[in-house]
């Protein structure tokens, strides 16, 4: 069970958060949350978000799973304005979705949660470096890189104190070092890997929205941002597993 | 061969493109090189081989499939068989007198000139010894493609780690698949595209099966579907003569399944056979990692010793050397 009102602008940044990285989710429902945890089809990329009950204006569900196709949600959110109340409702026996806003009433079609794949387990990595960035300097960092090479590499160097940022092109560089005064927080602790702009991209659009991310890096491992949405009462994870250095 | 349930899943079948198949795929490996080798062969039914008489049909189906694979966004891990159950036995026989009377018929066939006939009995003649297994594990290792052995049937550890999440989906042309539950299967994969049925040109799509839909369109439970699949029979038991789907759908919704076993097959105990189903032997013990294909590892295998043409082989390579640079999660789950 499920019906639950929300504002509208809350809702498209959650379902933008898990856009970022797949088409469809399996969304668990409980007494006090809704959540999901899903890998996109190359099994590159997860994105974890939790919405707590607070979040909502109000907030009434049962331990359940809905099959929601995300790209279908995506295009619905574009005809929602800004400070309409969005009610979502469980059809159960129809497997249906409501949702209603602004006079407007969409119902639909949840996807069998069976074709979607299964949660991936929490995964046990251990990523000793840490910075906290504000979230648009982290996206134009993204940007600025992707004007040049496909790749970026995320680094701490514990000696200059600072987390950066550093991509080569074919005939160009780019390196964008952000010191302690930049810094909401840094765990120095030497780290670098390589990652997809193409992940980063998407996932940086989200991120701007963040006053802060939580930035953890390991040599050679995947990175984890770690950030709140919904003025605290939503956390998003993403973890993006790193490229190979190319000879 | 499998379980002859094909006029069940009619309606059950959804036709799929490539885009729908991204993800991590459990191919039964059996099934996939026994599709290799009797499909990827001279007009007269020769299969390909090296200079010194060598097969290599599996070879080429692993390379280009692969590759294709990886480019479409699909990442294969190859299950292959481990040693079968007991009540098998008669299945492997039966294969094997099979096999070699298609044998016989194709050089008759080459005798008398009749290519079509050649190439029909070839294909049915195939057959995977140690040499196609152990050239094929040498291969998949070359290519940084994972590949894990099951204690038992591939097929059930295939649908294992579809039911545990590891994979998005089981690949086989059979549909125990579906018996051992597995939620997703996809048929199709490892022969999709243009090919040739007896002389006519043919296209062939991937096509999924989603077992919870064919359950509720039937209305039966997994284990009643495993009942019709030992009534019209399945590689470990017979089934009964007259059988088919249609009617063994009938029997397992009337309850009946017990009685007609005990009437028409007295001495044939079901159990062993619907247990293997429900509950075979499976492994936890396998890592799946995706690694950059060791080129020269590659190229020195199939040119120089499988006489492959070194730049067909370089240029398949080429399409996925890119990608495979990126890493995947599962190295860390």
């Amino acid at each position: 069970m499920l019906k639950a009102t929300i504002d509208a602008e809350i809702f498209r940044e959650s379902i933008d958060a898990i856009a970022a990285l797949v088409t469809e989710c399996r969304l668990h429902t409980a007494e006090d949350q809704i959540r999901t945890r899903s890998v996109d089809t190359a099994n590159v990329a997860m994105v974890s978000l939790e919405l707590q009950s607070t979040a909502f204006n109000s907030f009434s569900a049962t331990v359940g799973e809905l099959g929601l196709d995300i790209a279908k949600l995506k295009n619905i959110i574009g005809m929602m304005g800004k400070g309409d109340a969005l009610t979502l409702t469980l059809l159960d026996e129809e497997r249906k979705l409501e949702l209603s806003f602004g006079g407007y009433r969409y119902s639909i079609s949840l996807l069998d949660v069976n074709t979607i794949r299964k949660d991936p387990n929490p995964p046990g990595i251990d990523l000793p470096g840490k910075a906290v960035v504000p979230g648009d300097a982290l996206n134009n960092a993204i940007k600025a890189a992707a004007v040049i090479s496909d790749k970026i590499a995320l680094g701490i160097d514990p000696d200059a104190m600072t987390f950066y940022m550093e991509a080569e092109g074919d005939t160009d560089h780019i390196k964008l070092a952000l010191g302690e005064d930049e810094l909401v927080a840094l765990n120095p602790v030497q780290a670098r890997s390589l990652f997809s702009i193409d992940y980063l991209k998407d996932m940086g659009r989200v991120m701007a929205r963040a006053d802060e991310v939580e930035v953890y890096l390991g040599i050679d491992h995947p990175v984890r941002f770690v950030f709140d949405i919904a003025d605290g009462n939503g956390r998003v994870e993403y973890l993006l597993a790193p490229r190979i250095e190319a000879d | 061969m499998g379980v002859a349930i094909r006029d069940l899943l009619a309606d059950c079948k959804e036709t799929l493109t490539w885009d729908d198949l991204s993800g991590i795929a459990a191919l039964d490996a059996h099934n996939a090189l026994y599709q290799f080798l009797s499909i990827i062969r001279q007009p007269d039914g020769t299969p390909l081989m090296n200079g010194a008489g060598r097969i290599t049909s599996h070879l080429s189906g692993i390379l280009f499939r692969t590759v294709n694979f990886l480019e479409k966004g699909v990442r294969p891990v190859f299950v292959f068989d481990g040693k079968p159950p007991e009540f098998k036995q008669e299945t492997i026989n039966e294969r094997r007198e099979h096999r070699a009377r298609a044998d016989e018929a194709w050089k008759t066939a080459l005798r008398e000139g009749d290519m079509e006939e050649a190439y029909k009995q070839a294909s049915a003649s195939a057959r995977i010894d140690s040499h196609i297994i152990a050239s094929s594990r040498e291969l998949l290792d070359l290519l940084g493609i994972p590949w894990v052995q099951a204690p038992s049937e591939g097929e059930a550890q295939a649908a294992y780690m579809v039911r545990r999440g590891t994979a998005a989906y089981a690949v086989s042309q059979d549909y125990d698949s579906l018996l051992f539950g597995s939620p997703v299967l996809v048929r199709n994969l490892t022969v999709s595209g243009r090919r040739k049925t007896r002389g006519r040109t043919i296209t062939v799509s991937p096509e999924r099966i989603v077992l919870s839909s064919l359950l509720d369109r039937l209305g039966v439970t997994r284990e009643q579907l495993v009942e019709i699949g030992i009534l019209v029979g399945t590689d470990f038991n017979p089934g009964i003569r007259g059988v088919g789907g249609k009617t063994a759908l009938k029997i397992v919704r009337n309850g009946e399944f017990e009685g007609v076993i005990a009437e028409k097959q007295p001495d044939f105990d079901p159990a062993p056979v619907r247990e293997f189903f429900l509950d075979p032997p499976v492994t936890d013990d396998y890592a799946l990692e995706w690694r950059t294909p060791d080129v020269e590892g590659v190229v020195e295998m199939l040119s120089s010793r499988y006489d492959f043409s070194e730049e067909r082989v370089r240029s398949a390579l080429a399409k996925v050397s890119v990608k495979a640079t990126q890493k995947t999660l599962d190295a860390w789950f």
